[in-house]
């Protein structure tokens, strides 16, 4: 038994020792290691580009009153009308008083105060006119509908309640006042102080909303008006109290309280422009018949697609292999961008069928939706201005895929329901604004 | 006898520990099934190496099967062994230096009849250890590259059985059937552009050899030996997973796929040993040629060509009245040079040692520590060799105990 316990002993002095492991200076394989497995930086696949006008985008909830109409020197003339309906907390004027008071308010005047959330796009500097209306029928979604679309509108009355001319300012000035005919704000009083409205549906049978839109010939730019929260832009009313010693002004509002009873109609004609025989829906219309340049626009629903018909190849290479990244790189054309119509930072991606029919977001490595991110470094000959992001998980899926279908890209802006930026990316064969993918393919 | 199955099942509970962390860093070992071993048993390893002619007396003899012909009856032997390494990596430009401490081997042999006996051993036989990091490659055809690293864990083990049997009073022969089995992992990760892809392959490899013996003693003073271990293959299979993280998440591009990987020949191996005593000395002289040239094989690194092994042992043991300890103690020295199988830009990997130890023995005189300190040099300097010097400690444990021996007094 001693025996037992010496090579024990022995054995426990031997496991007690560690080795070193790291070869950190010598590196006797090399040449061994870069061949077990080869990676292929593959910068030649072809990518597809083409435009795509989505056939319809819901623009309702995204509160927001966008409007005003522009026309843009590549994309044509695009307008924007807001449709809302309003209502008050309550439909009794003064609420501290008691009804007998009512025989002493008086009507004094009514207003739209708009109030700007901080968007615009396009050239301030000229004036716009806005003009508001009734609409005739209530805000009511279409059959089967669920949303309002950017094609959307609500029939309403031709006669304006009230226009205003004005230079947008919308990072000076909190807000716009727009004057509201007497006739409509003496109406609007006189139910409430009879009392013959007292309900949210009393009121909404009789006022179905308003409609604001930009008539001016010369207007150049597309503003934000805040429709929601504490900042919302509202309809006011406003009248006085006599009773008191010492006239007393009072105000009521009326807010969009319910963010999917406003949406923005927005419209886009193309007539004369280099995308004028765009189809809306599940066709495209590929780069080289524009220039060999895509188009994207917010608001209007026009999207860059890319497809990938050829990643199949990549097998050619190597039939064990996989796509470890893939770097695309989208580029502006040069001078389609400037200070009045500026680039936004990102880019939102989705993933389509053939026919235009977005399945998902595209996905980062967090699972949260990923976006193509402006590269900022801003040179001299705007060769780096691009956005850049890797479609590694995409394009592996669409190599590895057993059927024939494939899928696409659609490329968008963020916030595409509720704004009308817009960009233009040069295909593969643009002289100077070439899309670039970077495929490293790992063979092994 | 109860305690004797209690101890060995203490010892072979502890030998497991050691297989599960026994590695042995060396930059060659990323080639092929890794870095063979080399385990001998009892003061062998002081004597060079040499040994093919010796008996299995005091110590299990692991050259030649057919010394187990003439291990003592009522005998049986027991035997562990580890090694420590120290050793200096030299090439153009730098030079490292890196220890390494390693199990070696477990062996038992044990009489069957006065004419024959047997053993059993459980040993490493190649191991992988090596780790690469942020190797910095090229991508072809681009100003571009990416970081590799590489870790390789695991080896083969070899489980032996081997029988002796005495065919006459001058001629012992033996047989070894060697079992190998186990399993190498790689792991390789690369961070390429904005991803990082691991490669995790397992391969395991299995196999048999038998080797043949024999030993002739020509007079009381010399003896003669010689072994051949007949070629073999080694087959194998790998189950491999890779998987990608980059921006878009996870991509699982194989989970545990199962594939072949090329077998390993094992080449014939022939030695031959002579061994002479003169009064209290004892030489000992090995030739051992293996043949890897014929298995064709060679890996990213080198060609496989046949190798030629020397080494001389020389061993003093005082057999007449001891008075001290130091009467007692077992004096070994030996030589050993070794052409090696690998040949880089027509260069091949030598490998020369010296070596001396002491057998240290234990309560009965019959059990033995035998410590060996070895130095030598592997490889040389060049543009795509590196010299190692090398300080290796082996400690062996050989143990002989006596049983179905009844005591003659009570």
């Amino acid at each position: 038994m001693y025996k037992a316990i010496i090579i024990s002993a022995f054995v426990a002095l031997m496991a007690s020792c560690t080795s070193d492991f790291n070869n950190e200076k010598y590196v006797v394989g090399e040449d061994y290691i870069e061949n077990m497995d080869g990676v292929i930086l593959v910068d030649t696949l072809t990518v597809e580009v083409s435009t795509v006008s989505l056939d319809s985008l819901i623009t309702s909830s995204q509160e927001r009153i966008l409007v005003g109409n522009y026309t843009d020197p590549i994309f044509g003339k695009l307008k924007s009308e807001s449709y809302f309906e309003l209502t008050a907390n309550n439909y009794r004027l003064k609420t501290s008083t008691s009804d007998t008071d009512y025989t002493n308010f008086v009507y004094d005047s009514i207003a739209v105060i708009l109030r700007h959330d901080n968007y615009y796009y396009g050239d301030t500097l000229q004036n716009q006119i806005l003009s508001v209306h009734r609409l005739s029928e209530k805000v009511l979604y279409d059959d089967e509908a669920t949303s309002f679309y950017n094609t959307s509108t609500l029939d309403y009355e031709s006669g304006s309640l009230g226009t205003i001319t004005y230079k947008p300012e919308p990072n000076r000035k909190d807000s716009i006042y727009i004057p509201i005919s007497d006739a409509y704000g003496q109406e609007l009083f006189q139910k409430l102080k009879t009392q013959e409205i007292s309900t949210k549906d009393e009121f909404i049978n009789k006022f179905n909303g308003l409609m604001i839109k930009s008539i001016g010939e010369n207007s150049s730019s597309v503003i934000g008006f805040s429709a929601s929260g504490s900042k919302s832009s509202v309809l006011r009313l406003y009248y006085s109290d006599n009773e008191e010693t010492n006239e007393e002004s009072l105000y009521k509002d009326f807010y969009i309280s319910d963010p999917a009873r406003q949406f923005n109609s927005v419209s886009l004609d193309r007539n004369g422009t280099i995308i004028q025989n765009l189809q809306s829906g599940s066709s495209f219309q590929p780069s080289g018949l524009t220039g060999n340049q895509s188009f994207i626009q917010a608001g209007s629903g026009i999207v860059c697609r890319l497809d990938f018909p050829s990643i199949k190849r990549l097998y050619d290479l190597s039939e064990n292999g996989t796509i470890v990244d893939a770097q695309l790189l989208l580029r502006p054309v040069k001078n389609t961008n400037s200070n009045v119509y500026p680039l936004k930072d990102s880019l939102s991606v989705y993933v389509a069928d053939q026919y235009n029919r977005i399945s998902n977001v595209l996905y980062d490595y967090n699972g949260a939706q990923a976006y193509a991110l402006l590269n900022q470094e801003i040179d001299e000959f705007h060769e780096n201005i691009g956005y850049s992001i890797s479609i590694a998980g995409f394009l592996n899926t669409e190599l590895t895929k057993q059927s024939n279908t494939r899928s696409t890209l659609l490329f968008s802006l963020p916030s595409a329901s509720k704004s009308v930026d817009r960009l233009v990316i040069g295909d593969q064969n643009n002289s100077e604004n070439k899309i670039k993918l970077k495929i490293y393919y790992l063979s092994y | 006898m109860n305690k004797i199955i209690l101890a060995v099942s203490l010892i072979f509970l502890n030998v497991g520990m050691l297989f599960s962390q026994n590695e042995s860093n060396s930059p060659y070992s990323l080639f092929g099934l890794g870095s063979l071993y080399e385990s001998n048993y009892g003061s062998i390893p002081s004597l060079g190496g040499s040994g093919v002619a010796l008996p299995t007396k005091r110590f299990i003899n692991n050259l030649n099967p057919a010394s187990l012909a003439f291990i003592d009856r009522n005998s049986f032997l027991f035997d562990l062994g580890g090694k420590a390494s120290s050793t200096s990596y030299k090439n153009q430009d730098t030079n490292e230096k890196k220890d390494n401490f390693y199990f070696s081997h477990i062996a038992f042999a044990s009489p069957i009849t006065s004419k024959s006996g047997f053993s059993f051993a459980l040993k490493p036989f190649t191991n992988s250890t090596y780790e690469i990091t942020n190797l910095e490659i090229p991508i072809q055809g681009t100003t571009e590259s990416y970081l590799a690293s590489i870790v390789g864990t695991g080896g083969l083990n070899a489980f032996d059985f081997s029988y002796g049997y005495l065919l006459s009073n001058k001629v012992s022969v033996g047989f070894t059937g060697s079992v190998f089995f186990g399993s190498i992992d790689e792991k390789r990760t690369m961070a390429i552009a904005e991803s990082i892809t691991t490669i995790q392959e397992e391969n395991n490899y299995h196999g048999f050899r038998p080797t043949l013996g024999v030993q002739f003693s020509i007079d009381s003073t010399l003896t003669i030996g010689a072994t051949v271990k007949l070629p073999t293959t080694l087959g194998g299979s790998q189950v491999r997973s890779i998987s990608t993280i980059n921006n878009s998440g996870t991509i699982v591009v194989e989970d545990e796929e199962d594939y072949d990987v090329d077998n390993f020949h094992l080449p014939t191996e022939i030695a031959f040993g002579v061994s002479k005593t003169y009064k209290d000395l004892n030489l000992t002289l090995d030739y051992e040629r293996k043949f890897w040239g014929s298995t064709n094989q060679s890996d990213e690194f080198g060609d496989f060509s046949d190798q030629n092994k020397f080494s001389f042992g020389a061993s003093y043991m005082r057999k007449g009245r001891k008075i001290s300890y130091l009467d007692m103690i077992q004096y070994n020295a030996g030589i050993s040079y070794d052409t090696g199988y690998l040949v880089i830009d027509d260069e091949k990997v030598q490998n020369a040692g010296v070596h001396i130890g002491l057998g240290f023995p234990l309560e009965n005189f019959h059990s033995f520590l035998n410590v060996t300190y070895s130095y030598g040099q592997r490889g040389k300097v060049s543009e795509t060799l590196i010299k190692e010097n090398y300080h290796l400690l082996s400690l062996n444990l050989s143990l002989e105990g006596i049983w179905f021996v009844k005591r003659k007094y009570d």
